[in-house]
């Protein structure tokens, strides 16, 4: 949840007969705080259809309006978690005479959804939608920057754009380095955060990013770095992971993740926890820095993928008791969530409710996708939480192979892939 | 029930801070890691134990006083410490480990919108004891793996309520001397409480480590914190101290914790203090211990950090945290420095001569993985 007190917010009886005061507070709170209609609207039409399909018990309903930069986001929040998940689940969707289908319709509407609980028995949905940003032509880095001078700093706007900037006209740094003033707004936003090295005449000569990944971790994009190959362009990289590392530790992250590496990034201050393919169908390393000592834990593994997490377990000395995940408590129900980058072709799964049915969800969600042609498929399974172990069956019968095991002494993470 | 709402009674900075989780007992890393011993290099505790005298103590305890509360603030250990260091017996406070002096002292001087200042690479219990409390931590860099004068006197501010210098520093090693940190008390001219930590200080064997009881008469806003966990070998009984002039003390007294020193850890240290015989046996085994880890270190190749105390640091070719997997899966404990912010480093304790072969041989195996 953001933690944004200014934010318009609207509380209203669940059920059919407040969803298009609902829709008219968002459409009215958009145009008051200067968010495209295009965007409002989209949002408008998700909060009357969450609104619609809530069902009477679910007490009173909180709407509140974000708008993020990049991103513009509706959260509604839920005083209790008894709602009906299955709507939201874009695989379950049948029946259009359902009352989930309002659920339904607004995961669809979204370009990302999360659920998160809220106190000790609520839930809030948060329905995001991203902005666009028009292109700009970029100019080339001046000659003859360097050498670095002092620590790497946490840049000011100016500095961060103006090396995004540098770093796009070069081809630097990976797809996190691209489009500045996105980088800004999900920095202004929160979701983003970096460390520049400058010379001495406090130009930008190399940065990294990081990103959210999950609860615990941090995925990390770049490095992007202007000074020619060689010794001094190697210690550059080394001294702005190490800027990163000192800024994380002693706080709630635990490691920082790589998914797509830029040839740059130092390899000997990761260990390789994995293979994902790239969109060309290559395997690409995973790499992973924990930042604190990892004391061992619980992996909840599902059967089939027993041998393949003994394997990587042992691979990476981790201390880990397997245990085999008891059987989701619900028989039916189970819930998935998809986070869809329809540019690149990949949705993301991850489990949001277990239940007996997940392996048959799970595979659904796959055949759906896919149906739309998506072609790059992820899912994120917490072995540290035993139902999510029960999604693994129908991933596989899907297609997915297991691709890294990310460790977290709380919960490893074990990332399934698959292209098609 | 149905009006209880916790978040509304959480402060925002309890909220926001990450609860540190101790690592699990030896029985359950022992199963985790599939091995049948751990050789405990991670927690700077003495290999040689308790002091004799000590010892018996604990051998000769009556469990029957297990009942009986505790005298409530030391007095005879607080005699005993202040006998030793040429102090009055008000000026020595004592708590459940340095660690609770640590706290007493935040609490003392610290309110809302105050801060403290410290190190960026050093101790962290100073940072997060004011985090959950709602104290900014300002964090000045080491210069030279060192505590930097300069960048600490820039930290402060009329807000700044407390120093801390950790003197020898864990993990560098690295110590200020007499005349350095008189230099400094005058520069910061009473503006803050400057808190020495000498947890290590009885390793100091150089000329020239600060007699900070000294000081303090001249400088009364000078704490010194020591402890019995490290050379003293009672670790497991949690026991430190801190002495301050006496209208400081006294302040502090105000919110220390009467009774949280329990019977056994009083009547240890008590008979522990000042045994210079055990002092002697343990310095010149960490001596050992040095002197063996640097011809390790030198054999490998890897650059060594090192100073005042039972500990060293090296650096590995390797992500630190990897090595201490790698090593606890060969039956090693050590100290993963990510988390001091040093990526890449290893804190090593001088343990007993066995652990110290098993590191040097199972280093060499996880070195030979890469
Ligand atoms: C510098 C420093 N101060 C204080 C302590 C805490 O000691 P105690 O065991 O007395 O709480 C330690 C323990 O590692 C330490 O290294």
């Amino acid at each position: 949840m953001t933690a944004d007190d200014a934010a318009p917010r609207l509380s209203l009886p669940p059920g059919p007969r407040f969803a298009a005061v609902g829709a008219e507070f968002v459409r009215g709170a958009g145009a008051a705080g200067g968010i495209e209609a295009r965007l409002a609207d989209r949002l408008a039409l998700i909060a009357e259809e969450v609104l619609a399909a809530s069902p009477p018990g679910a007490g009173p309903v909180s709407l509140a309006l974000h708008d993020r930069r990049h991103a513009v986001r509706l959260e509604l929040g839920f005083p209790t978690a008894d709602l009906d998940l299955a709507g939201l689940d874009q695989a379950r969707m049948r029946d259009p005479e359902d009352d989930a289908v309002g659920l339904y319709l607004a995961a669809r509407l979204a370009d990302q959804l999360t659920t998160e609980p809220v106190g000790r028995s609520g839930l809030l949905l948060g329905f995001n939608l991203a902005r666009g940003y028009a292109p700009r032509s970029l100019d080339p880095p001046p000659p003859g920057l360097g050498p670095l001078a002092g620590a790497p700093v946490d840049p000011d706007d100016a500095t961060l754009a103006l090396l995004v900037d540098w770093a796009e006209a070069e081809g630097l740094g990976g797809a996190g380095f691209r489009i500045a003033p996105r980088v800004l707004d999900q920095r202004a936003a929160g979701e983003l955060f970096a460390r520049v090295a400058l010379d001495a005449r406090r130009r930008p000569i190399g940065g990294l990013l990081w990103q959210p990944f999950g609860r615990r971790m941090m995925a990390l994009s770049g490095p992007a770095l202007l000074l020619p190959p060689g010794p001094a362009c190697e210690a550059l990289a080394i001294a702005l992971l190490d800027a990163a590392l000192g800024a994380l530790a002693r706080g709630s992250i635990q490691g920082l993740v790589v998914l797509d590496a830029a040839p740059d990034m130092p390899r000997d201050a990761f260990e390789v926890v994995g293979h994902l393919p790239d969109a060309a169908g290559t395997p690409q390393p995973v790499l992973f820095r924990a930042l604190e000592e990892d004391p061992g834990g619980i992996a909840w593994v599902p059967p089939l993928l027993r041998d393949w997490v003994t394997r990587s377990v042992r691979r990476l000395g981790l201390g880990r008791d397997l245990g085999e995940p008891p059987p989701p408590g619900r028989a039916t129900g189970a819930v998935m969530a998809a986070e869809t980058d329809r540019a690149a072709g990949r949705v993301t799964l991850r489990p949001l409710l277990a239940a007996g049915d997940a392996a048959a969800v799970a595979a659904g969600n796959v055949a759906l996708f896919r149906g739309q042609g998506f072609g790059q498929f992820r899912a994120v399974l917490d072995l540290g939480q035993p139902g999510h172990a029960a999604f693994a069956e129908g991933l596989v019968q899907a297609g997915l192979a297991p691709a890294a095991l990310i460790p977290d002494a709380a919960g490893d993470l074990l990332l399934l892939a698959a292209l098609e | 029930m149905s009006g209880f709402d916790l978040e509304r009674l959480v402060p925002a900075h309890v909220a926001s801070f990450q609860a540190y989780v101790p690592a699990p007992p030896d029985d359950v890393l022992l199963r985790r890691f599939g091995v049948t011993h751990l050789h405990r290099l991670h927690n700077n505790e003495n290999p040689l134990g308790p002091p004799p005298a000590a010892r018996e103590v604990l051998a000769r305890w009556d469990p029957a006083q297990a009942a009986i509360y505790p005298q409530g603030d030391g007095w005879h250990l607080r005699r005993a410490i202040a006998a030793q260091f040429g102090l009055e017996a008000e000026q020595v406070i004592l708590g459940n480990g340095a660690n609770e002096v640590i706290g007493f002292v935040i609490k003392a001087f610290c309110e809302a919108g105050c801060n403290i200042v410290t190190a960026d690479r050093t101790f962290a219990v100073y940072e997060w004891l004011a985090s959950f409390s709602g104290i900014e931590p300002r964090l000045a860099p080491l210069r030279a793996d060192g505590f930097d004068e300069a960048a600490l006197l820039r930290a402060i501010d009329a807000q700044t309520r407390v120093i801390f210098l950790c003197n020898p520093n864990n993990p560098t090693g690295s110590w200020w001397d007499h005349a350095r940190l008189e230099r400094f008390l005058e520069a910061v001219d009473g503006r803050a409480i400057v808190v020495a930590d000498e947890a290590y200080a009885e390793y100091a064997e150089a000329p020239g480590f600060p007699d900070s009881f000294a000081l303090m008469a001249r400088h009364p806003n000078l704490v010194v914190f020591r402890t019995f966990s490290k050379l003293w070998g009672l670790a497991g009984l949690r026991i430190g101290w801190m002495a301050a002039a006496p209208a400081v003390a006294a302040t502090v007294r105000k919110i220390s914790i009467s009774y949280s020193v329990n019977l056994l850890a009083l009547e240890a240290a008590r008979a522990s203090v000042w045994d210079t015989a055990h002092l002697a046996a343990t310095r010149d085994h960490v001596r050992q211990g040095r002197a063996g880890l640097a011809a390790l270190a030198a054999r490998l190749g890897l650059p060594l950090l090192d100073g005042i105390g039972n500990f060293a640091m090296l650096r590995l070719p390797m992500p630190d945290t990897v090595a201490h997997r790698r090593l606890m899966a060969r039956g090693v404990m050590a100290r993963a420095m990510t988390s001091f912010r040093y990526p890449g480093w290893l804190r090593v304790s001088f343990g007993s001569a066995p652990a110290m072969a098993a590191f040097a041989e199972a280093l060499e195996a996880v070195l030979a993985e890469v």
